[in-house]
């Protein structure tokens, strides 16, 4: 049987202008969390990949992943957690491949391991102890990591980064204690040195 | 007092930040040489946060919000244009699979079968004489059945639609002996026009339709002959 359909005039231009009217409330709605959140999704990748221009180029990213998804973010004040998972996620994702890039240049024999030239700002913040606390962060496993970068970023309290990691804050507190016993323990070593010098 | 068993306390005291309690305590205040490596956990950890901090705080380039904004305005124009295409690619793909399956269901296996129907050139004569790669079993009359061809109603609207489509060809030729005339010319009557014909659509499973008795032709022996011989003639 043929099931019939009234369609009123004008109800598509009503569709499309609801639509319209729809999108323009949430760009409005996702530029007003874009100055706060902005800058977080930025220092996150930048936690994890050391690089300035890297993490810029992951924090926008993440912003417009978040933008493209935003109507399907039913909890709106989650958004801060929301963004910085995502961004994470993605300067996670974009280490591994430039890790496997280089391991792929090495094997093609090119003479050593070049890694990225440091901008001025990565220049500046470069002390032989703060290098070496960057790559003992990076051998530091994912969840230690995280939690210990939200931590660090914008001075977030435990309960908030509970919430942005989505994990209690026992768990939190687990992470960060022993997150941090494991940076001093690959820095134990350059802090007896650097003393015996 | 040996100072072994305080060296994890030692240290996971300087790892929490707390100040150390009990034993250890009591312990540091006697053995300098503990309190200095407490002191020296301490400024290892107080170290370890610093630097997260300047890892974590690094200044944001002001390039990238006026970037991304950008990027967003990219974002939502092309987003809005390209959706209303592809819904009409969906909506058109919808309405070609209802045409396909609406085509379908008239297209049952038979469809093109004539009941009666035989090529102009064919001499032999039989009400029966399909072509071959048309003819299926269930047409084939009976000897008992003749002209009682079960069907189902589907295939009564498609000799509808077959018989229309058939009317742009030139009419077939049957050729059957003398004393069938008057019978093929009935069911030919029958054949071209509009109403269905009962006695050669007929459901088998519907009780409420009964096939039509039709005797049973008697075919006489043909005389055939080649086309060749009879031009001849």
């Amino acid at each position: 049987m043929q099931e019939l359909v009234l369609i009123q005039p004008g109800g598509r231009a009503q569709e499309e202008s609801a639509r319209e009217t729809a999108l323009a409330e949430a760009r409005r709605e996702f530029e007003s969390r874009l100055a706060e959140c902005g800058p977080l999704a930025y220092r996150v990748a930048r936690g994890v990949l050391r690089n300035s221009a890297d993490a810029e180029d992951v924090a926008q990213e993440a912003l417009l992943r978040a933008y493209r998804s935003f109507d399907r973010l039913r909890d709106r004040s989650r958004f801060r957690g929301w963004l910085v998972r995502i961004s994470y996620r993605i300067a996670l994702d974009r280490l591994r491949s430039s890790k496997r890039r280089e391991q792929r240049d090495t094997e093609w024999g090119q003479p050593e391991h070049q890694p990225p030239s440091p901008t001025a700002e990565d220049l500046a913040a470069s002390s032989e102890f703060q290098v070496r606390l960057e790559r003992a962060l990076e051998e530091l496993p994912e969840k230690l990591r995280f939690v210990l970068l939200l931590a660090a970023v914008e001075g977030h309290t435990i309960e908030q980064i509970s919430e942005m990691a989505g994990v209690s804050v026992g768990t939190v507190k687990s992470r960060i204690f022993y997150a941090r016993r494991q940076l001093a323990e690959k820095l134990r070593c350059h802090v007896n040195l650097s003393r015996t010098r | 007092m040996p100072c072994e068993p305080f060296q994890d306390a030692l240290i996971e005291a300087a790892a929490s930040g707390e100040e150390p309690r009990g034993e250890l305590r009591a312990h540091l205040k006697d053995c300098a040489a503990c309190q200095a490596v407490f002191d020296r956990e301490q400024s290892l950890f107080a170290g370890v946060d610093s630097g997260m901090r300047v890892v974590a705080n690094a200044e944001v380039p002001p390039s990238l919000l006026p970037r991304v904004r950008a990027r967003l305005d990219e974002v939502t124009a092309p987003r809005y244009q390209a959706w209303l295409p592809k819904w009409y690619v969906l909506a058109g793909a919808s309405a070609m699979l209802a045409f396909f399956f609406v085509l379908q269901s008239f297209r049952q296996p038979g469809m093109e079968q004539k009941p009666v129907e035989t090529s102009a050139n064919t001499t032999q004569a039989s009400p029966q004489t399909n072509s071959p790669q048309k003819e299926k079993p269930s047409t084939v009359a009976a000897p008992n059945s003749a002209f009682v061809v079960p069907r189902t109603h589907a295939y009564a609207e498609r000799v509808h639609v077959s018989r229309s489509v058939s009317n742009a060809e030139p009419h077939p030729e049957v050729l059957v002996p003398r004393d069938q005339e008057v019978l093929l010319a009935l069911y030919a009557k029958e054949w071209r026009g509009q109403k269905p014909a009962p006695m050669v659509v007929t459901d088998s499973n519907d009780s409420g339709l009964k096939p039509l008795e039709v005797p049973p032709i008697q075919i006489a022996e043909l005389d055939v002959k080649l086309l060749a011989e009879s031009d001849a003639q």
